[in-house]
């Protein structure tokens, strides 16, 4: 009796849960837990495990990929052939929430207490819109986008070393307002004011990042109207051809 | 020279960001209703998370909520489904009861505003604890901590519903490259 081996085995559920770049997510969603349990106990262990979780990404810009910027999940998730649309999607939640949680215990710190709601509306909304286009439009990421008109946009995407500085800025902008609070409630101008007192390190690290954080909450506003966009011409071309 | 009236004139893109009816008649109008539903309530609970101690109850809401909605789309997306509330392939039976009456979903959800509104009414002081707030409505029964109550408990039945569903959207996800290889 002839053993057909020329079909191979299909994977199981449970196998492709335990693929090694889903371990590292699951690694990442642990680490992330554990550090915001602790964010209000030991804030210089909570801004390490938070930045060894977003480090993940980091990783991508110094091995230098030139597509999708997906960490060392990525890289791992390619050398053993385990690439899955849950490890993308489990990437792209433990992002959004890390930074969603984060936003939400700077919002409970700094005063005007709308500021960090805002930049987390922003976040979600931009996120969510983009991704609701990327699938209307079948692409491989929304990452990928190279069809707007708009310089920044062509700049932002076209060129990975500014697109990563843009995200990196942001969350070192994040986690430096998280360290430098000391009270309870602080404001969020004598913060920054203070920083411009007296030129350190510390505040040149600040303004840089505060520089690429704008650009990419322009970069959010631009992605929403591109893909609201999107959303409308999918409707108007299905009108096209009933 | 004979017009061609056959053919419906394509709707411009600004005449369909005003439809008055935008809210499911078109792609557009279904996502934004989506968004500001996420939006909104994210932003109750960070207000909630403002106010009441243990300050990362709320959060954790918040991420729960995030999470399990944004998987659930994703699973939408990939089933081709019209909407992640046509759901009627899970063998868990809450699930079953939820997706399949809609009273019972539209309680719930609705059980879940309710609270977190109660809540934020609730609140006296700049910061309460959570625990105590809900143990004073308890110590007088009024009808006001009756509506908390069963606010209380849809609520419950909601998060639930939450977790059950990340994991079949999850499993949605795993299939979907599972089927994938398959048919190459």
């Amino acid at each position: 009796m002839a053993i057909n081996k020329s079909r191979p085995k299909k994977p199981s559920k449970l196998s492709v849960y335990l693929y090694i770049p889903n371990i590292i997510g699951y690694v990442r969603v642990l680490m992330n837990v554990y550090a915001f349990a602790i964010c209000f106990s030991n804030k210089q262990l909570f801004c390490i495990l938070y930045f060894i979780s977003f480090g993940n990404k980091i990783g991508c810009f110094y091995f230098g990929f030139s597509f999708v910027c997906d960490g060392i999940d990525g890289w791992a998730a390619r050398k053993f052939n385990q690439v899955s649309t849950f490890g993308a999607v489990l990437d792209m939640i433990t992002d959004r929430i890390s930074t969603a949680c984060l936003l939400v215990i700077l919002s409970q710190v700094y005063r005007p207490g709308l500021t960090f709601v805002s930049l987390l509306a922003l976040d979600i909304g931009s996120h969510w819109l983009q991704m609701y286009s990327t699938f209307l439009l079948g692409k491989a990421s929304h990452k990928d986008v190279k069809d707007s008109t708009s310089w920044l946009f062509r700049a932002y995407y076209g060129n990975r070393m500014f697109m990563a500085y843009c995200c990196v800025a942001c969350e070192v902008l994040y986690i430096s307002l998280y360290l430098l609070a000391e009270k309870p409630t602080e404001h969020l101008m004598d913060v920054l004011m203070s920083l411009t007192k007296e030129i350190s390190p510390f505040s040149i690290l600040v303004g840089l990042s505060l520089f690429g954080w704008a650009i990419k909450q322009v970069v959010n506003v631009i992605q929403m109207k591109t893909a609201a966009d999107i959303c409308v011409l999918h409707d108007i071309n299905k009108k096209e051809r009933p | 020279m004979a017009i061609n009236k056959s053919r419906p004139k394509k709707p411009s893109k600004l005449s369909v960001y005003l439809y008055i009816p935008n809210i499911i008649v078109s792609t557009f109008g279904a996502v934004l209703d989506m968004i500001t539903d996420r939006i909104s309530t994210a932003c109750l609970l960070v207000i909630l998370s403002q106010v009441y101690r243990p300050g990362l109850t709320f959060v954790s809401l918040v991420a729960l909520d995030i999470g399990s909605h944004w998987l659930q789309m994703y699973s939408t997306f990939l089933l081709g489904k019209a909407s992640h509330k046509d759901v009627k392939d899970s063998t868990s039976w809450l699930f079953r009861a939820y997706y399949g009456n809609r009273m019972f979903m539209a309680y719930c959800c609705v059980a879940c505003e309710v609270l977190y509104i109660s809540l934020y009414l609730l609140a006296e002081k700049p910061t309460e604890h959570l625990m105590d707030v809900l143990l004073s409505l308890t110590k007088e029964i009024s009808p006001f901590s009756i509506l908390v109550g069963l606010s209380l408990f849809g609520w419950a039945i909601k998060q639930v519903v939450n977790v059950i569903q990340m994991k079949t959207a999850a499993d949605i996800c795993v299939l979907h490259d599972i089927n994938k290889k398959e048919s190459p």
